[in-house]
């Protein structure tokens, strides 16, 4: 036996108690743990947003439409950018599921034939990218969607719009994967031509943005310069960004709730802290002749202290591996899937990082020990001969 | 040994066949309640032989308790010198007077003080644990201790499946296992019946004639007090 064995003995005294404070551990670290996953979830597509690409939209708000010809300054048409590669035009369609409303996915109407070369992070077999530029009505599904609504190649799918009312039909010619973590795998997109031929003749030739691929992403600043100089005396005037500017851009309007998420983790720690605590001191209480029985035998204060912290390590790193054991199977394969498949537009990749993982495990030792330095300190004070004479 | 003999001889009216192990000079003990001033011990002078066995005895508040624990150093007179074992108690700061207790004094608790969930050679083995012993040799006197006692069947027991005789006699293999030259022991049959009363007295009692060590024993009970080679009697913080 030595010493750390007391102390982790003491742990298995009060079996329900000690059971039931695990239990607050660990939950505590699995909300700890999805909160935390969830802000990397939401944030991970800026941070793993392409360094290449660049979206060019209306300068006052990316919700106005540009020009469709505005394209022709970029593909050779009027001209060229230096540097840029390959670009593609493309409008937000908004449509939903005709029954399953509630389930939300991005939809697009794209460039067809160049959509793919601004995008060679969504991957589609080449026979089936070939057979969708043939196909008017045909779409590309990202894998997670299809496997949500059990879609199909060759599947006929119907759409209900919202910005274009009416229904919309179309067929699945191909189905992408991806390679990179910023890149929603439930997407839906088709031809631009198909919504744009369907509309009436004022609404016509008319696209969201332009994204752009860049051969050399330290060049980004000047090619963005160069775009938007070249429209400054056109009738509309576009503002281009770093697709990582852009998504950051979209998630500072959710800033305020990723805040508030950060500090509520931080919260639940807090209260995780405390329940330890709590219980730590009631075993110190009801342990106080048992020091005092320590104490006559000569073990000094630091050692009665180290009693009081093993054991809030004890129960502190067990909650926190239990927790963790459960984070998994919850979280990384439970909600984590049901949430990339569902709203992969804002969690596109709902995994748990492994420093999410470390934090929580290291948290919940800091935090044990950080709980039991009132009780420890409390127990190691106690006079030998009063605390002999406590009951109990 | 009468306890009118044992006061004779610590007037110095006889010369102590062997030095004392314990001396203690004018020793006073007060404690404070709020404003109250409780003076327990008063100018107590007391001397017990190397490998006596003396029983203290008094009513409730006597002063016995106050007394042993001066003796074993869990406490600190408030005037007065008090040797043990040739160490000057009052002169040593609280890690000094830890370590002397971890290897100069045993304890025997009236309510056994047992570890819960520690077994029985568990239990015994716990001083062993500030010591440089290895863990197999702290395991093999830990064994030996309870071998002493007569439970080395019992050592993997945990206290709640021995009967209370028996978790005394653990607490008395605990108060052995170092080695040490004085056993204090407060009402240590407080909570036992008389046949587990007596195996525990007999036990004290060889340790003091087989092995030699010095006993100093808390006690109101008079059939308790009788094994001891010296009865004394504190009344108000003063030896009568």
């Amino acid at each position: 036996m030595r010493l750390l064995d007391l102390a982790v003995k003491n742990v298995r005294r009060n079996r329900l108690r000690t059971a039931l404070t695990v239990a607050g551990v660990a939950t505590a670290i699995l909300a700890f743990v999805f909160l935390r996953t969830g802000i990397t979830a939401w944030t991970s597509a800026a941070d793993n947003a392409a360094a290449d690409r660049l979206s060019t939209s209306h300068r006052v708000t990316f919700i106005m439409p540009l020009p469709k010809r505005y394209i022709e300054y970029f593909d050779g048409t009027r001209g060229r950018f230096e540097g840029v590669d390959a670009a593609a035009y493309a409008v937000w369609f908004g449509a939903r599921h005709p029954v399953q409303t509630d389930q939300f996915f991005a939809n697009f109407a794209v460039q067809a034939e160049t959509f793919f070369d601004v995008y060679p992070d969504m991957i589609v077999p080449p026979q089936d990218l070939a057979r969708w530029k043939e196909t008017r009505r045909g779409a590309v599904v990202g894998q997670a969607l299809a496997q949500k609504f059990g879609w199909k190649i060759g599947d006929i799918v119907r759409l209900e719009g919202t910005i274009y009312p009416g229904e919309w039909e179309f067929e699945v010619s191909a189905i992408y994967e991806t390679k990179t973590r910023a890149v929603d795998r439930s997407q839906f997109v088709f031809h631009w031509d198909y919504l744009n031929e369907s509309l009436p003749e004022p609404q016509r030739g008319q696209i969201g943005w332009i994204a752009t691929r860049v051969s050399d992403p330290t060049r980004s600043a000047a090619i963005i310069t160069a775009i938007d100089a070249k429209f400054e005396g056109f009738d509309v005037q576009t503002r281009t960004v770093t697709e990582k500017a852009a998504q950051t851009q979209f998630l500072a309007g959710f800033s305020a709730l990723l805040r508030a998420l950060d500090v509520v983790s931080v919260v639940i720690l807090l209260i995780m802290m405390l329940i330890l605590g709590n219980t730590i001191a009631m075993g110190v209480r009801e342990r106080t002749r048992e020091y005092g029985v320590l104490m006559a035998l000569g073990f000094r204060p630091h050692h009665i202290a180290v009693f009081v912290v093993g054991e809030a390590l004890a129960v502190g790193l067990l909650g926190g591996v239990l927790g963790l054991m459960l984070a998994y199977p919850i979280i990384q394969y439970g909600m984590g899937r049901w949430l990339e498949e569902n709203m992969g537009a804002f969690f596109p990749y709902f995994r748990i990082p492994p420093h999410v993982s470390l934090v929580a495990l290291g948290l919940s030792a800091l935090l044990a020990t950080i709980a039991a330095v009132l009780p420890a300190l409390a127990a190691s004070r106690l006079n030998a001969t009063e605390a002999l004479r406590r009951l109990g | 040994m009468t306890q009118e003999q044992a006061a004779d001889e610590t007037a110095g009216k006889a010369t102590p066949a062997v030095p004392p192990i314990i001396e203690c000079r004018g020793i006073s003990r007060t404690f404070w309640r709020g404003k109250e001033r409780l003076d327990v011990l008063d100018d107590l002078d007391l001397e017990i032989p190397t490998g006596a066995f003396e029983a203290l005895m008094g009513p409730s508040g006597s002063g016995k308790s106050t007394l042993l624990n001066l003796i074993a150093g869990l406490d600190r007179v408030t005037r007065g010198t008090i040797k043990v074992a040739g160490h000057q108690l009052e002169r040593m700061n609280d890690a000094a007077l830890a370590k002397w207790r971890s290897q100069t004094v045993g304890f025997v608790f009236q309510h056994f003080n047992l570890i819960p969930v520690l077994t029985a050679l568990e239990n015994v083995e716990l001083p062993l644990l500030l010591t440089r012993l290895g863990a197999r040799e702290r395991k093999e006197r830990a064994a030996i201790a309870l071998r002493v006692v007569g439970l080395e069947d019992r050592m993997h027991h945990l206290p709640t499946q021995l009967s209370g005789g028996q978790e005394q006699r653990v607490g008395i293999a605990r108060s052995i296992v170092h080695d040490p030259k004085i056993i204090v022991a407060d009402e240590p049959t407080g909570e036992l019946d008389r046949q587990s009363a007596d195996d525990v007295l007999n036990l004290l009692q060889r340790l003091n004639e087989e092995f030699g060590k010095t006993i100093v024993m808390v006690t109101h009970d008079p059939a308790a007090a009788e094994r001891a080679q010296v009865q004394r009697k504190l009344d108000k913080g003063r030896l009568t």
